[in-house]
């Protein structure tokens, strides 16, 4: 643990430092590491919820929660952006600490099958309300930092390391040992004394308030937002399929997941065969993960460690 | 209140097609007792081979009016046989190797199959819907109270047929009988000998025909596009999960309430046209807070 820890702390230096290191120059770049930063924070907020063995599909809907949370009330109060990620923050709490209560109750199957619902439902609520959400137009507002990116960068790297820190309380804390047994086999982990629901619900409900505070970044840095760009399932399964292909259950698999998955969408979205499915490379990673390398590419670099010469540590 | 009996029968007209899609979900998920994702996606390869069909029909033969009829008569057969093949590869493959493992990689599974078979399909044949003109769609019969396409009766005859049809082969048939022994209990069905993996492998097979079938005749309804399959898989879900996990007779009244409450909301309620659309998510919470278990038990 505390190796981990000196190289956890020495990855978030190098992560601050990287403006001064030559990267604040480039706009491109800048926006890339912005978004990069938004995507790890929404893959280790998903992982969280999986340890527990529970497969989320709602997490790219509180990613839209948050984008709207934030427009909504500086279009209302025309509150700051960063009062605005409070505001986002209790209100995706909240509201998935309700649903978290209605299906983690019940069998694995139900959560997956209600998230994916309520990651649909969102879309029809949003064109709903025209006088809040702004309709099929969808709802703008001026950039933060009147779209410094170097600053916005140490938002989202702020809540970046509160995603970080989830994770890694979780597996450095006893909760290690109670998603583990809940994940196992729930039967036993109750018997064993152990409060299976506050367990998921707790941290679903952990999980969801970064997801949403992800959202509620993107909004003000990209500045306008549609119910068919907030509510896209794909980032549900962005958040997913980057931890899969990193890494299940740690916290350097999503972070590493992102970085290489997301790199490789920056290409294929703008090349001809792939542009409208570009997501079929996720399917594919998806199956072949499950199926082939269930610990990701981690768990690829622990297997083969030994024969490397020099010491892979996690 | 003049529209009652209108919208009456367009509710039930509309639960044809529900039904057939979501036994084949509860099929799989009954038997298997894997949550399949992909499950739209073979209603929306099925809806490819109806289409491909009636272009074909329609284009180089040349059948004209033979055409609506001619694509249920051979598309159903094809699409089922096509994709109860490529239903049983992705079970031996894929399904069967994560069978034993934690229920979230199988659900992993089936949604990645999922993102993969609609970008694929993107990929390969246009992102664009595409709109079949067969005559049913636009001829109109006249029952008096009110008026209803060939299309929409087609469906709803067809569908029906074929549910009520899987229905006698679950209850009369030595492989419906073997399937619902699995069902009720896999240890047991393995003492007395039933092959459950070939079971497994044959009632997922079955559950992409049934869909397949349901996509063919979607074709009669609406546009075909590579991502029809999201909300059709929803729509399966409200129904499965209202008549219980896994029950397979309840699909057929669950549908039929789907079918009218939908009618029912775009007809009644004001800007309801827009809020049907929301209505599985309403059916699915209000059954998972009041009885987890379905309406039936």
């Amino acid at each position: 643990m505390r190796r981990d820890f000196v190289g956890w702390a020495v990855f978030l230096v190098v992560l601050a430092t990287l403006p001064w290191l030559g990267l604040g120059g480039d706009r491109y770049l800048m926006l890339l590491a912005n978004v990069m930063l938004m995507f790890m924070t929404l893959a280790l907020s998903w992982d969280v919820v999986a340890r527990t063995g529970q497969l989320s599909l709602a997490h790219g809907a509180f990613f839209g929660l948050g984008a709207y949370s934030v427009a909504i009330a500086f279009k209302l109060w025309t509150l700051p952006p960063l009062l605005g990620l409070v505001v986002a923050a209790i209100v995706g709490g909240a509201i998935a600490f309700a649903l978290g209560i209605v299906t983690l109750r019940l069998r694995g199957i139900y959560f997956a099958i209600a998230t994916l619902a309520f990651a649909e439902v969102w879309r029809t609520v949003a064109l709903q309300v025209p006088d809040l959400s702004g309709g099929t137009v969808g709802i703008a507002m001026p950039p933060l930092f009147d779209g410094d990116r170097i600053a916005s960068y140490y938002v989202i790297g702020a809540i970046f390391t509160l995603a970080l820190a989830l994770s890694l309380a979780v597996r450095w804390s006893r909760l290690q040992y109670a998603v583990t047994a809940v994940r196992a086999n729930e039967t036993v982990a109750r018997v064993m004394g152990l409060d299976v629901v506050r367990v998921k619900v707790g941290l679903f409900t952990a999980s969801a308030v970064l997801a949403t505070l992800a959202g509620a970044f993107y909004m003000p840095f990209i500045t306008h937002t549609d119910p068919f760009d907030a509510f896209d399932i794909g980032r549900s399964v962005s958040a997913l399929v980057f931890p899969i292909f990193g890494g299940l259950y740690t916290s350097a698999g999503p972070v590493i997941g992102t970085i290489v998955m997301r790199s490789l969408e920056e290409y294929l979205r703008v090349t001809p065969p792939w542009k409208d499915g570009y997501q079929v490379v996720y399917g594919l990673v998806i199956v072949i993960a499950v199926l082939f390398m269930p610990r990701g590419l981690l768990g690829l670099a622990q297997r083969y460690a030994g024969r490397w010469p020099w010491r892979f540590s996690k | 209140m003049e529209a009652l009996p209108q919208t009456l029968l367009f509710g039930i007209l509309r639960s044809g097609l529900y039904a057939l899609t979501a036994l084949g979900l509860a099929i799989s998920l009954g038997v298997i007792g894997v949550v399949n994702f992909a499950h739209g996606e073979f209603v929306m390869l099925g809806a490819y081979v109806g289409f491909w069909l009636y272009l074909l029909l329609s284009g180089p033969l040349g059948l004209g009016p033979a055409v609506s009829p001619l694509v249920i008569v051979i598309g159903i057969p094809l699409s089922g046989i096509a994709l109860y093949l490529v239903a049983a590869g992705i079970y031996r493959f894929t399904l069967r190797p994560v069978l034993r493992q934690p229920e979230l990689n199988q659900m992993l599974l089936t949604f990645g199959l999922s993102i993969l078979l609609v970008n694929g399909t993107s990929i390969t044949l246009g992102p664009q819907a595409k709109d079949a003109n067969l005559d049913w769609r636009f001829d109109v019969f006249d029952l008096g109270f009110a008026s209803v396409t060939y299309a929409r009766l087609a469906v709803f005859v067809v569908c029906i047929a074929l549910v009520l049809a899987s229905y006698v082969l679950l209850q009369r048939s030595r492989l419906g009988k073997q399937m619902r022994a699995v069902a009720q209990n896999r240890l047991g069905a393995q003492i007395v000998g039933i092959h459950v993996d070939r079971v497994y492998e044959i009632a997922f097979g079955m559950s992409a025909a049934l869909a397949a079938a349901a996509g063919v005749m979607l074709v009669f309804q609406t546009q075909v596009s590579p991502y029809l399959g999201l909300g059709t898989l929803l729509k399966a879900f409200s129904i499965v999960v209202l008549a219980g996990l896994g029950n397979l007779t309840g699909v057929l009244w669950a549908s039929l309430l789907l079918g009218l409450a939908e009618q029912g909301v775009s007809q009644y309620v004001p800007g309801g046209s827009a809020l049907r659309d929301g209505l599985f998510f309403v059916i699915i919470f209000a059954v998972l807070l009041a009885r987890p278990g379905g309406l039936r038990r």
